[in-house]
């Protein structure tokens, strides 16, 4: 059995990676052979079979293929309905997780348990749906680790390095910036920040456009006209983005799907620069946001790693080494690290602390006796980047008399106004009858490691309380009965 | 010094015009957190709003104050990108825009 097994669950690829005997983590390729598998399914009409990888990107009717379900793992009414059956989020990542847990283990063992990696900024919603999907590839998730921790884990372990890192983690999804202290064997996050929908995918639709235009321009029909055709370019664009980071010019010939005549497509790097610049401004403001968070300054990082696919593009290189004025070096292969690191998580996951990603509070109208001010707020309980596991308290008061019935909106996010914040949950409390407004009410929040919150209320007068665990009600939010009736039927798929 | 008052927020949405103190009056109240302090834009009109506007950046703001404007602005909007309401997905990608434009036009490109 393969005991400290890693899986990096990503929007565009996967990968799984074990520990070796020798203490070294390596990539367990699939049964296609390749190290990293894409995140594609495609369900085949006429065989009772699930593509996963390259087969399903490659070659299936768009209409039944699923690219990216990553990005919808937060979204409770999101469905995917295929055939007249409607697949979750959860169910098609356990597609993906299920070929890798089917193949790998025949490389190196049964795999039982796991730590997946998910972006740091992953919502309660999205981290509960990953531990969903893995148990319905019939794994246990041991503990769920943010992406870029992964990465500087391996980081650490492979180039033994000391001080503070920050890991600049951009894939095909997602922008992750984390800043750790590394100290021996100790890693210590101080910080982590995301961007979601910023990633590799972003830049590959805006170079679409610019093929588009040129094709119109040169043929005056449109590139494409259904999503097949639509597919098929955007696979050219993307090899086209990755030819750009190694040569300053690529040149390349589309045609469309109606016979309108080819077209020659002239790119130089410095336009497809420009094209991504705001985006590229974007994440140099996350990086400034967790030195903020972390309160130091770009000259106080000892070491700046770049990780995830879009970091082979020179400009995110060079735009940080002119931010910090040192190198910014790559971990390693910049796909794989994040497996990797999973992998040894497995094993040290006692020696990291992480923080709190969110800060979670709730909706209190604060009264300031100083200045007379009086304020609708969110009043964080537990602020980010709080060590984890944690548990914080406030007290607060009730605000009408006689109220029976106390409601506490759980809030996700930093901004004081409520407006801006996300409301994950609400908890009520049935208290006794005949009380006067202001008597003490205590809002406990605890955060676990794999980075859920659970709120408690109790009314001091009284002694009543109520706890609860953040859950979430949708469409594509399946019930534990569900979620072991999905995972039996998924164990008898067949899965290529 | 401060007291708390659980509210929920269906319960301050009924009551919100009467509880809710008006936008200037909160640009203005205590900084209790790092985001404290946001400046409103401006009131809706209907003419369309120039990126400066859109951030709440006046002629003689200092380059200082721009830039922590701006920064405060990224940490709201770049979590309201994630949104599921395409409502606020939609404004905060705007807003994002905006406040790129703005950082380029007052601190040049990256």
């Amino acid at each position: 059995m393969a005991e400290h097994v890693g899986i990096d669950l990503g929007t565009t690829l996967s990968g799984l990676a074990w520990l070796k005997p020798d203490g070294n983590p390596e990539i367990v390729p699939n049964a296609d052979g390749e190290r990293l598998t894409p995140s594609v399914v495609f369900f085949e009409a006429h065989e009772d079979v699930k593509l996963v990888g390259s087969a399903a990107r490659d070659g299936g009717d768009p209409g039944r293929t699923v690219f990216q379900i990553k990005r919808h793992m937060d979204d409770p009414e999101y469905l995917v309905k295929i055939d007249g059956k409607d697949w979750t989020p959860s169910e098609i990542s356990a597609l993906i997780l299920a070929k890798l847990k089917r193949e790998c283990s025949r490389i190196i063992g049964d795999i039982n348990e796991v730590v997946i990696t998910v972006p740091a900024n992953f919502n309660e919603l999205a981290r509960k749906s990953t531990i969903a999907a893995a148990q319905m590839a019939g794994m246990k998730v041991r503990r769920l680790v943010n992406e870029p921790t992964a990465a500087a884990v391996y980081y650490a372990h492979t180039q033994g390095v000391q001080g503070r890192i920050l890991v600049y983690d951009l894939g095909g999804g997602t922008l992750d910036v984390t800043i750790l202290q590394v100290d021996g064997d100790n890693i210590r996050i101080l910080t982590s920040e995301g961007a979601r929908h910023l990633g590799g995918s972003n830049f590959d639709e805006l170079l679409l456009e610019a093929y588009a235009q040129q094709y119109n321009k040169q043929t005056g029909a449109g590139l494409y006209s259904d999503e097949r055709h639509r597919r098929r370019v955007l696979q050219a664009v993307e090899d086209a983005k990755k030819m750009l980071s190694k040569l300053r010019r690529v040149n390349d010939t589309v045609a469309n799907d109606q016979n309108s005549g080819l077209a020659r497509i002239d790119l130089a790097r410095e336009d497809f620069e420009a094209m991504i610049r705001h985006m590229l401004t974007r994440t140099v403001m996350l990086v400034e946001q967790a030195l903020d968070s972390a309160q130091l300054k770009a000259s106080d990082i000892d070491h700046v790693v770049l990780v995830g696919g879009s970091t082979r593009i020179p400009k995110v290189k060079t735009m940080l080494e002119k931010l910090f004025g040192k190198s910014a070096v790559s971990c390693g292969n910049v796909d794989e690290c994040v497996a990797l690191g999973a992998a040894l998580f497995a094993k040290k996951s006692a020696k990291i602390q992480e923080v709190c990603n969110a800060s979670y509070g709730t909706v209190a109208m604060v009264y300031n006796a100083r200045t007379g001010e009086e304020k609708l707020m969110n009043s964080i309980v537990i602020p980010k980047n709080t060590p984890i596991p944690c548990s914080r308290t406030q007290v607060y008061q009730t605000s009408e008399d006689n109220e029976r019935i106390i409601e506490v909106d759980i809030t996700q996010g930093e901004d004081e106004d409520a407006e801006y914040v996300d409301i994950i949950g609400r908890l009520t409390l049935e208290v006794p009858p005949n009380r006067p407004k202001g008597c003490e009410v205590a809002v406990t929040f605890s955060y676990d490691e794999n980075q859920r919150v659970r709120a408690l209320v109790l009314d001091k007068q009284s002694g009543r309380s109520r706890e609860v665990a953040v859950s979430y009600k949708g469409a594509g939010v399946l019930s534990d009965e569900e979620l072991k009736r999905r995972s039996a039927h998924l164990r008898q798929m067949r899965i290529e | 010094m401060f007291k708390k008052i659980l509210q929920s927020l269906t319960k301050s949405h009924s009551s919100r015009t009467a509880a809710a103190p008006a936008p200037a009056a909160r640009a203005s109240a205590p900084k209790t957190s790092p985001l404290a302090g946001i400046k409103n834009a401006p009131a809706k009109s209907s003419a369309p709003q120039t990126p400066d506007e859109l951030c709440g950046i006046t002629p003689k703001m200092p380059k200082s104050e721009i830039m922590d404007q701006l920064k405060r602005l990224y940490r709201r909007h770049n979590r309201g990108a994630s949104s599921l309401d395409p409502k606020v997905r939609a404004r905060a990608e705007e807003m994002l825009h905006a406040i790129v434009v703005v950082r380029e036009k007052h601190f040049g490109q990256i």
